[in-house]
């Protein structure tokens, strides 16, 4: 094969494969062009300031009962709206994001006929999972922190800097809250990327996106409905949303780490998991 | 008939194939991929000269993108083995393929960006080509397959042959040593077809292999040095296209105004030989042309002319898909049909 290869346009051995750094921004240049993309992490984004004014209005009509604590405690702080804003939308706005993300990078350019293309550039299947993993992680830590971010802003702008005040009573320094807000967005971005990682694996078997977001919001909402039901109890720790109750901690004052430490291993479980079966299917499929 | 020239075609096989310093640019053996109860491709031993323009032709569902897949290491072969430039696939994938441009069942691009956002996309994907002549190297594919000036606007709004153009251009952003085209001129008016045609034949002058199916015979009889025949998912036949069209049945044109001695004479001489409206039509797969004109001139016929009947590769193509009923959808055979019907009642008339 000597002779073949003399015919070669150039004599230095190729390289095999693309600059790591140039893969990346390629597939965040896609990612956040992509119309949907920026207008979920708009509409996600803005929600701190709904749940804020809505509950700046509430506060002077009727009275807290029948209210759940946790949008009480956000009408006269700013520490606690970033953080209860991120609770409330990851039960179904922030997964829905990720699964939606997840379904395009694989499933979703499948169906356009793109995946062939970029396994022909080449990209090997492995590195091709991994920059779609990246472009998913990007998108839901893109959201949670401008969420974040909006969240503080919003809960200064209504109630002043002096109101960082957890639900035990205590009042923390600004740098402490900020702190606090922090770990929230890891937490629940961690979470989101246990959620990613099965819509991932989902994605890989499928040249249709909108299975992949069936199939990870109904198993939410039927995780959610199996953690309702105490006679289930043995089951409860394999549910990845079972930890999910547990964010409002960060409100406490100490925090108590119990449920938000379980919540990680758990989440870990699911990536590791997740990944595994994206990875055996990927290496398999079909282009 | 088949199988007379799936015989012959270790002549053109003979070529390519055994000396190991001739190299193949790609080679299939035993080739098969199944899904589930259906049979794709079968039995595929296919040998791509390096520099050829291989043609393949075939009705639909004959197996030629399931084959160009295999090639490509897109799909794993249920059995078989496939070499891509002398290393196996789908195993040597990140080796071969950074030298491999490919466009396969049609283009595949994202309809909320540009031509060039989307050609810029994989661009950043290839391996060979540095990041400071990216912006270039897209410029140059654009303007080789006449898309400048639509580059800035979106993919949604492209014309059929406009979207056929860009999948082209992703084929041959970096120079390659093998190009394959899956009917590359889909879609495209006379226009982009003559450029098609263009394109191949720039490639083939840089000594770049190129593998490019199609349904168009014409096209692929003015563009191909070699031709490749599926049917049923196995080659019928394969090899150089003249070879290929001299294996057809030989047939020698002659003109005289008296056709009815003339076939007499031939006929005592045990010649085949009809008669035509501009004169006979002798079949020479028992004599030869030489023989034939001094036999004629001995019985004293006027010869005017002489010449060799050229197959068709409609009909050839005819011959090979047509000889027993296929799996092939109605509208596609009835289309083949009408390609090659016509050429034989022209010279029946």
């Amino acid at each position: 094969m000597t002779a073949a290869t003399v015919t070669a346009p150039g004599t230095a051995p190729a390289p095999r494969r693309a600059p790591l750094g140039r893969v990346l921004r390629s597939e965040l240049r896609w990612v956040f062009r992509r119309p949907r993309t920026i207008i979920a992490i708009a509409l996600l984004a803005i929600t701190p300031i709904a749940i804020g004014v809505g509950t700046l209005f509430a506060e002077g009509g009727v009275n807290e009962q029948g209210e759940s604590p946790m949008v009480s405690m956000a009408i006269n702080n700013a520490l606690a709206l970033p953080i209860v804003s991120l609770g409330m939308m990851m039960v179904f706005l922030l997964p829905l994001v990720s699964s939606m993300s997840a379904a395009d990078a694989i499933a979703g350019e499948a169906a356009n006929g793109t995946l062939r293309g970029l396994m022909l550039a080449p990209v090997s299947r492995t590195r091709l999972l991994g920059v779609k993993a990246f472009g998913v992680a990007a998108v839901t830590l893109a959201t949670t922190v401008l969420m974040a971010v909006i969240g503080l802003i919003t809960g200064l702008l209504i109630n002043g800097t002096n109101t960082m005040i957890t639900l035990s009573g205590t009042t923390l320094s600004f740098g402490d809250a900020v702190g606090r807000i922090g770990f929230a967005v890891v937490w629940v971005t961690v979470q989101m990327l246990a959620v990613a990682a099965v819509a991932l694996a989902v994605s890989t078997t499928t040249e249709h996106p909108m299975v992949v977001m069936a199939a990870v919001m109904g198993g939410l909402i039927v995780f959610g409905i199996l953690g309702t039901i105490s006679a289930l109890d043995w089951l409860h720790p394999v549910l990845l949303s079972d930890s999910w109750e547990s964010l409002p901690d960060l409100l406490r004052d100490p925090i108590s780490w119990g449920g938000m430490g379980e919540g990680l291993i758990r989440a870990g479980c699911y990536i590791a998991i997740g990944y595994s079966l994206a990875l055996a299917r990927m290496s398999t499929k079909d282009g | 008939m088949t199988v007379s020239i799936s015989t012959e075609h270790g002549v053109g096989a003979a070529d390519a194939a055994p000396a190991p310093g001739s190299a193949l640019a790609a080679r299939t053996r035993g080739l098969r991929k199944t899904y589930g109860n259906t049979v794709a491709v079968d039995h595929l031993d296919l040998d791509v000269p390096e520099g050829a323009v291989l043609g393949m032709l075939g009705p639909n569902g004959s197996g030629k993108t399931t084959t160009i897949r295999m090639l490509l290491g897109l799909v794993r072969p249920t059995a078989g083995e496939v070499h891509l430039l002398g290393k196996q696939m789908p195993n040597a994938a990140p080796d071969v393929l950074p030298e491999v441009g490919a466009l396969v069942e049609g283009p595949g691009f994202h309809p909320f960006l540009s031509g060039r956002e989307n050609l810029r996309r994989l661009a950043a994907l290839e391996p060979t080509l540095p990041s400071g002549r990216i912006a270039t190297a897209i410029d140059e594919a654009l303007e080789r397959v006449g898309l400048a000036s639509a580059a800035n606007r979106r993919y949604r709004g492209y014309s059929l042959g406009m979207k056929q153009r860009l999948g082209l251009a992703a084929a041959l952003l970096v120079p390659r040593r093998i190009v394959v085209l899956d009917e590359p001129t889909n879609g495209l008016d006379p226009a982009g077809t003559r450029e098609v045609r263009n394109v191949i034949a720039g490639l083939q002058d840089s000594g770049t292999t190129v593998i490019v199916s199609s349904h168009l015979l014409a096209e692929v009889e003015a563009t191909c040095t070699h031709v490749a025949v599926l049917h049923n998912g196995t080659a019928v036949a394969q090899g150089e296209l003249a070879e290929l069209l001299e294996t057809g049945n030989a047939g020698l044109l002659v003109s005289t105004p008296d056709t009815t001695l003339a076939v007499d004479s031939l006929r005592d001489n045990r010649i085949p030989a009809r008669a035509m409206p501009e004169g006979i039509l002798v079949d020479l797969t028992t004599t030869t042309a030489p023989v034939v004109v001094e036999t004629l001139v001995r019985a004293g016929v006027g010869v005017h002319e002489a010449r060799r009947q050229r197959t068709g590769l409609e009909e050839l193509f005819a011959r090979l898909t047509d000889a027993e009923p296929d799996g092939a959808e109605p509208g596609a055979l009835s289309e083949v049909d009408d390609l090659v019907d016509t050429p034989h009642e022209g010279e029946a008339r």
